[in-house]
């Protein structure tokens, strides 16, 4: 009998093992260290797995698989709400399938992981670069991830004692209601054990941005403290926050600096900071947010690539791996993971986040992509998604089907309304479900098109993977869809 | 005998790239989009208010593609991997990473797919999420698994958050939770995250938790337990249904951390030792590659009562029989229905909540379960034998040259093994001094001064891929290190790689975060 083949062992020398130990057989191994527990018998699988299978067999199952998915050349995606559809330039890919990036573990003895820990250095610069901001880490798992993490460490920072976990029963940490409410929930997971309140603040009904004059009646009402303030920019209805006002508003609405929230920006689609002020500039204490648009594929929601900055000041209360660039014994630059006192393991308890295992390769990926972006494409390629963006939202107004859900200004993503519909035999969806229904029905034609935010309106996304003739095909099936 | 490996590689130098810029290069075609002439020629103050537009686009490097491919494939070189050398990191489980599962996941539409993609459209890939956790809860005998936590510690806070909501809904306000202290960092650390007060209990010469031990600790204040096992010295916890018995008595949980679960992989279901819960690594034990530090998977197994407290969202089988309305069974045998189809769904009441923005690490997912096929069930327990046969084969040779320092010395460990630092100490040789010597000779080293509670702690995990005459060519070098190394030599390894001993101080010193 074989070997299988991932097993460098041959029978002749697991028997050899067997009998350098004194053992018989895995029976007997396995009652000798687990003592009474049963072993798993050879049928006892059957239900759940069949027998091994040989490589071509398994790439035909998989391969089967993704031919009865839409295809991605024949499907034009427009839904975003979290998530890119971004070009990924092939030479990440070539990159990333060298062994020596994606088959080591975290690099732990820095002599050996030198060129991971440059990669990452270099990530880190490129988006304090993009972000404005001072010190980044080198990834969290997600967006919604690292948006918690900043929230958590935002309470950190608001507290007496910052190693002890206090008691916030008496705080609110103010989370707009831009948003995105998948980020909400994972706030709300993550801040359960603290105790402390999470309330939204009101979008303005025209702009769609976070509504200044509720932000200042909370912060001026409250009896408990505020240690955090959350804004996304730009928001989960795509429109571009006025960060500018709510930093001033934030950051004076105490006099007691000791009591000043921490201004949180997060983002989903940070590519928006190649055409418009980036969080750093508005004096943001805190990011947090997704960068799986920098060269990472969709990949059905994951792994992706959380971002976390920060200013300076609050490097302590960070979470995650930060590398930092040093020298080695021949005065030689080296880099190595810094500040490790922070993390799970050396503080345990009183880390300031149990992660470990991150996105890493993800990260090295966006670094890979920013670099072959360079200065001006990233420019250029931000200012390709807001112009086919805004094209397309001409184009569906013009149709008279839809109306701005929001008239603020926005980037590369947009929410409409689906105009109410005075003719109503001439009305084709079911009232009670137009944007879900309106979505399964272009998906039916090859287009993925948007998000449903409600019953009647939907959240509509366009990158430089859309071209205008994409365009011109959802408008043309809109019209079809809606009008007949 | 085997040469050792060592390294004679070449090294090129690099500077950051920053440094290579050139103005006006970029490595990125720009698409025209089909737009129009007049539409290119706009600039964003046509579209947005100019308060808003930034002024000074943020300064990227300005190279160009061969650039960029020469810089990052020279960076490349400076990294030890599974692909190059033995990899026996303790408790991290760096087996090989099958190349058929990168070439899965690299399938055009899968990799490109929205995940908010309309259920209809995507039955398959739903079903591969669905199928997957059958696997496991197979392999585990437990009832459901959540693909929510991207990571082990992830699937440890989501594991705790469900114990705290169970208390929570039965009007118990339970604090604790008990840690063994040669538990993980990460274990005390999700405990603290998930609102609950780790207590560490003392363990015995081998990391063994004691079952007299822990009935010091037992109150109706005790959530649950975290226990490692086998625990971080490689050793089975072989009170662990007697620890599972006190727990359960008590009304608390047993929360296994499956961080070693390659010890068990094929055959022993954790249910039978009593666990009520469990994080799997598919990074580890599932082969998926770690990628220098992720990403990776911590699916969370649980029993039946904990069912409800998963996370949400998940994939849900439904029978689409119209006429008897919907008839929906998670994860039952037989559950046979015709027509049935797979929905995305946030329908669990007493759930968590959201740990990540949609359902899952799928592209990880994905590759564990190409794994899982690739083995089958005939091949499956191979994995955890081989580990254990290969561990102890290392245990029991590496006795022989370090004499005294394994704290388990008469027993049979599982997956890995352990030595204390006091048979090289005697060498004049320190822990870190070994690990950087073994670098020379061509091997990465294994996990050191982890577990805490050993002196100088060595931890070796050789995996199921590695063959006895790697496994005799490791054994080899520790040897010839411990009988003929200098102690000069010693402080300035190693000597053959790109950098030499990395000034940590220093970087901590005056950190450096950017270029």
């Amino acid at each position: 009998m074989n070997n299988f083949r991932y097993f460098p062992n041959s029978k002749k020398d697991i028997a050899k093992l067997y009998r350098f130990l004194g053992i018989k057989d895995k029976k007997e191994l396995f009652k000798k260290i687990l003592g009474d527990i049963p072993l798993i018998s050879d049928g006892d699988l059957s239900d759940i797995l069949n027998d091994g299978i040989d490589e071509n067999a398994l790439w035909r199952i998989f391969s089967d698989i993704d031919g009865a998915i839409p295809s991605k050349n024949k499907t034009a995606v427009f839904s975003g709400g979290g998530i890119y559809n971004h070009f990924v330039p092939s030479v990440i890919d070539s990159l990333i399938s060298r062994s020596e990036f994606y088959t080591p573990y975290t690099p732990y003895q820095p002599e050996v992981s030198q060129g991971t820990l440059f990669a990452l250095f270099e990530f880190q610069s490129f988006i304090a670069e993009i972000l404005g901001m001072d010190v980044v880490n080198a990834s969290m798992y997600d967006g919604a991830e690292s948006l918690a993490e900043a929230v958590l460490a935002a309470l950190r920072l608001s507290s007496a004692n910052r190693d002890i976990p206090a008691n916030h029963s008496d705080d609110a940490v103010f989370v707009s209601e831009g948003v995105n409410p998948n980020y909400y929930s994972v706030i709300k997971t993550f801040t359960g054990g603290t105790g402390v309140k999470i309330e939204k603040i009101k979008l303005n009904a025209e702009t769609g941005r976070t509504e200044i004059s509720e932000l200042k009646l909370k912060l001026s009402n409250g009896s408990g403290r505020v240690p955090a303030v959350v804004i996304q920019q730009p928001n989960y209805y795509g429109v571009i926050e006025d960060l500018e006002s709510l930093e001033k508003i934030i950051h004076s609405a105490y006099d007691d600096s000791e009591h000043t929230p921490s201004f949180i920006v997060s983002s989903t689609e940070p590519y928006s900071f190649g055409i418009i002020n980036p969080p750093g500039f508005y004096g943001a204490d805190i990011f947090a947010g997704e960068g799986n648009s920098f060269g990472n594929y969709m990949n059905f929601g994951g792994p992706l690539l959380g971002l976390f900055a920060a200013k300076k000041e609050y490097v302590r209360q960070m979470p995650g791996r930060i590398v930092g660039k040093t020298k080695d014994g021949n005065n030689r630059d080296a880099y190595a993971f810094i500040l490790s006192t922070r993390e799970q393991h050396i503080r345990r308890g009183a880390a300031t986040s149990n992660i470990c295992t991150n996105s890493s390769l993800n990260a090295v990926r966006a670094a890979i992509y920013l670099s072959l972006c360079a200065k001006s494409g990233f420019k250029d390629i931000a200012l390709l998604n807001l112009k086919l963006a805004h094209i397309l939202r001409d184009e569906l107004l013009k149709t008279g089907l839809f109306e701005p859900l929001y008239g603020g200004d926005f980037f590369n993503e947009f929410s409409l309304k689906f105009k109410a519909n005075k003719n109503e035999h001439n009305k084709k969806l079911d009232n009670k479900k137009t944007a879900s229904e309106f979505i399964e029905k272009m998906a039916a034609r090859d287009i993925v098109a948007g998000i449903a935010l409600s019953e009647n309106a939907v959240l509509i996304s366009a990158t430089e993977n859309i071209r205008l003739s994409d365009i011109e095909k959802y408008v043309k099936n809109a019209k079809e869809v809606l009008n007949g | 005998m085997a040469k050792f490996p060592g390294i004679k590689g070449i090294f090129f130098d690099e500077d950051p790239l920053i440094e290579q810029s050139s103005k006006g290069v970029n490595g990125i075609g720009i698409p025209d989009c089909g737009l129009k002439k007049s539409d290119l020629r706009k600039d964003e103050s046509a579209y947005i208010d100019s308060k808003y537009i930034r002024k000074n686009p943020p300064g990227l490097p300005e190279v160009s593609e061969p650039t960029v491919v020469r810089h990052f494939t020279r960076l490349s070189g400076w990294n030890m991997c599974v692909d190059t050398v033995f990899y026996p990191l303790g408790s991290c489980t760096m087996k090989y990473n099958p190349k058929i599962n990168e070439k899965i996941a690299s399938l055009e539409n899968i990799k490109n797919l929205h995940p908010l993609t309309p259920a209809n459209l995507i039955q398959p890939v739903l079903k591969i999420v669905y199928d997957f956790n059958n696997i496991l809860c197979g392999l585990t005998g437990l009832a459901e698994f959540s693909f929510a936590p991207q990571a082990g510690a992830a699937g440890e806070f989501a594991g705790l958050k469900v114990i705290k909501k169970y208390f929570e809904l039965k009007g118990e306000n339970r604090k604790t939770i008990l840690v063994p202290d040669s538990s993980h960092g990460t274990n005390p650390a999700s405990s603290v995250l998930a609102g609950f007060t780790p207590v560490e209990i003392k363990t015995g010469k081998a990391g063994t938790l004691n079952a007299e031990e822990l009935k010091k600790f037992i109150s109706k204040d005790v959530a649950g337990i975290m226990i490692t096992n086998p625990n971080t010295f490689g050793v089975f916890e072989k009170d662990i249904k007697k620890i599972a018995e006190i727990m359960h008595k008590n009304g608390s949980f047993v929360y296994m951390d499956g961080a070693n679960f390659n010890a068990f992989l094929g055959n022993v279901k954790v249910s039978d030792m009593g666990i009520d819960l469990i994080q799997l690594n598919l990074h580890k034990t599932f082969s998926t590659p770690h990628g220098g530090g992720g990403p990776g998977s911590g699916a969370l197994g649980i029993v039946e009562s904990l069912r409800e407290f998963l996370p949400i969202p998940y994939v849900k089988k439904t029978a689409a029989d119209k006429n008897n309305g919907k008839n929906t069974s998670n994860y039952d045998k037989d559950f046979n229905a015709e027509n049935q189809v797979y929905e995305l769904s946030e329908d669990r009441k007493n759930s968590i909540g959201k740990m990540t923005p949609f359902l899952c690490n799928f592209a990880v997912l994905i590759r564990a379960y190409a794994y899982l096929l690739s083995l089958g069930r005939d091949n499956v327990g191979s994995v955890s034998e081989i580990a254990v046969l290969n561990a102890n084969y290392v245990k029991k040779k590496l006795d022989e040259i370090l004499s005294g320092s394994d704290p388990f010395e008469e027993g049979l460990c599982m997956h890995e093994c352990v030595f204390s630092d006091k048979a090289i100490e005697e060498g004049g040789i320190s822990t870190i001094e070994l690990a950087k010597l073994l670098i020379d000779y061509g091997f990465h080293p294994p996990t050191v001064y982890f577990p805490k509670n050993i002196h100088g702690a060595i931890m070796i995990e050789p995996t199921e891929t590695e063959s006895i005459r790697t496994l005799d060519n490791f054994i080899k070098a520790v040897k010839e290190i411990k009988l003929k190394t200098k102690k000069s030599r010693a402080a300035k390894s190693p000597q053959k790689t790109k950098v030499g001993r990395v000034n940590e101080v220093l970087a901590n010193k005056r950190p450096v975060f950017k270029s």
